[in-house]
């Protein structure tokens, strides 16, 4: 599973590892009953205090995400992820463009009529990945 | 600037606590009310411009310089009246080396500083030497700088202290080495429970595996809060002005910048965010953006002379 951080993302970082462990899940990397990586393992990869990887496993826990088993690792529970999941990914996604938005003057309304636009424009190739 | 940027943290275990801390050589004053509290289980990042009184800060808690005034206590003991004990603790990196033995070898020195500490793990030093490339016949006044704190480092992590003060402890390392050196830190703290004391002025390079900041500037603390605060509370908002528009008269905040242009204003604001998007709003501007600082910028606006 590859999870990148970005210190000039204004998501705090235990926020980015909760969103690309989410990601992970919905894109099929991490399937049920999986575990993640240790949060030793992921500390050192990502160069960050483990203390916050812990906090992103507690929160994904918190969130009925992935489960704790003691001694054992963090497992990801249930794959019901994937609609609320996707909904919670695409609100995201949707938040940070309308914020972009808003930085250029951009109100809510030109920007869904733009995306329309665009994505009338893009022809995706047949049967995506 | 009307101050709410905290400078204590909230109560809780502490690994150091300094209070009024005051230190002058000659006519130089270092530190004037130094309050350091740095939580147990801490990474907490002392930053600030050269001169500022970051070593001299860490040189306090070991008890290599003596405070004019004021107390500092590392797990509750007296640096000054507890100063052996105090070390013992700690794993120390300084910022220039001075060996004063140049032609002993590497390996020579890391044996005559084991024997000091009976918590040594040497299958640990060893994995570090390697780690950090370091070769043990060189001799110390042959290495370079970025090799001497490595030799540092390693001194200072292999006797797993609870306490580790890093002054600088990636300058001279090229980034390839800085990386490796955040690596082990993180592998470090998940090993052994340790609260960092680690002085920059490069923040962004330590960044990711810090929780904490203090920010010093002549001597003196200018902010001292955990790194979320920081994201969440100092933060730039995008504004736009109407035409013959007049500034409200007081932001229930601290206004560490204002930036003017010909319809647009940014606010480098300390506060909580939603009632200060309320009063920006109420008083006639329209909020374009709310973003958190990079850890570079909320440095130098806390470090703002004007402020």
């Amino acid at each position: 599973m590859l999870i990148a951080i970005d210190t000039h993302d204004p998501r705090p970082i235990y926020v980015q590892i909760m969103d690309e462990i989410r990601r992970a899940i919905v894109l099929g990397t991490l399937a049920r009953d999986e575990p993640l990586p240790s949060v030793r393992q992921l500390a050192v990869e990502l160069r960050v205090n483990p203390n916050t990887v812990s906090q992103a496993y507690r929160e994904l826990e918190r969130q009925g995400i992935v489960r704790v088993r003691r001694g054992q690792g963090t497992f990801v529970l249930d794959p019901r992820l994937d609609g609320a999941e996707r909904a919670a990914m695409a609100r995201d996604v949707a938040r940070r463009a309308l914020r972009d938005a808003h930085r250029h003057g951009l109100g809510a309304d030109e920007l869904i009529d733009a995306i329309g636009a665009a994505a009338a424009d893009h022809h995706p190739t047949e049967g995506t990945s | 600037m009307t101050g709410p940027i905290p400078i204590r943290l909230p109560d809780g275990d502490r690994a150091i606590a300094t209070r009024g801390i005051a230190k002058r050589f000659g006519r130089q004053v270092a530190l004037r009310d130094l309050t350091l509290d740095v939580p147990l289980g801490a990474v907490y990042l002392l930053v600030g411009p050269n001169g500022a009184g970051k070593s001299t800060s860490l040189k306090v808690l070991l008890d290599l310089v003596r405070a004019d005034d004021g107390t500092a206590e590392v797990f509750g003991l007296d640096v000054r009246t507890d100063a052996p004990a105090v070390r013992a603790n700690i794993g120390y990196v300084p910022e220039r080396h001075d060996w004063g033995y140049g032609w002993m070898r590497v390996g020579r020195l890391l044996e005559y500083h084991a024997a000091y500490y009976p918590t040594w793990d040497r299958a640990y030093a060893a994995r570090l030497t390697e780690l950090f490339e370091l070769s043990l016949d060189r001799r110390l006044r042959k290495l370079s700088k970025g090799q001497a704190r490595r030799v540092h480092l390693v001194m200072a992590l292999a006797h797993r202290p609870a306490l580790l003060l890093l002054d600088e402890p990636t300058d001279g390392l090229d980034p390839v080495m800085r990386d490796e050196v955040l690596g082990v830190l993180a592998q470090h703290l998940t090993e052994s429970p340790t609260t960092v004391l680690l002085s920059t002025h490069h923040p962004t390079e330590v960044e990711t595996i810090a929780d904490h900041i203090g920010v010093l500037r002549d001597g003196e603390l200018r902010a001292q809060v955990p790194l979320a605060t920081l994201g969440r509370h100092l933060r730039r908002y995008r504004t736009e002005v109407p035409e013959g528009w007049s500034s409200p008269a007081t932001l229930d905040g601290a206004v560490l910048r204002r930036v003017v242009t010909q319809r647009e204003i940014q606010w480098t604001v300390w506060g909580e965010e939603p009632e200060i998007m309320r009063q920006l709003t109420s008083s006639g501007v329209v909020v374009r953006e709310s973003a958190p600082l990079s850890l570079h910028e909320a440095t130098l606006a806390l470090l703002d002379p004007r402020g």
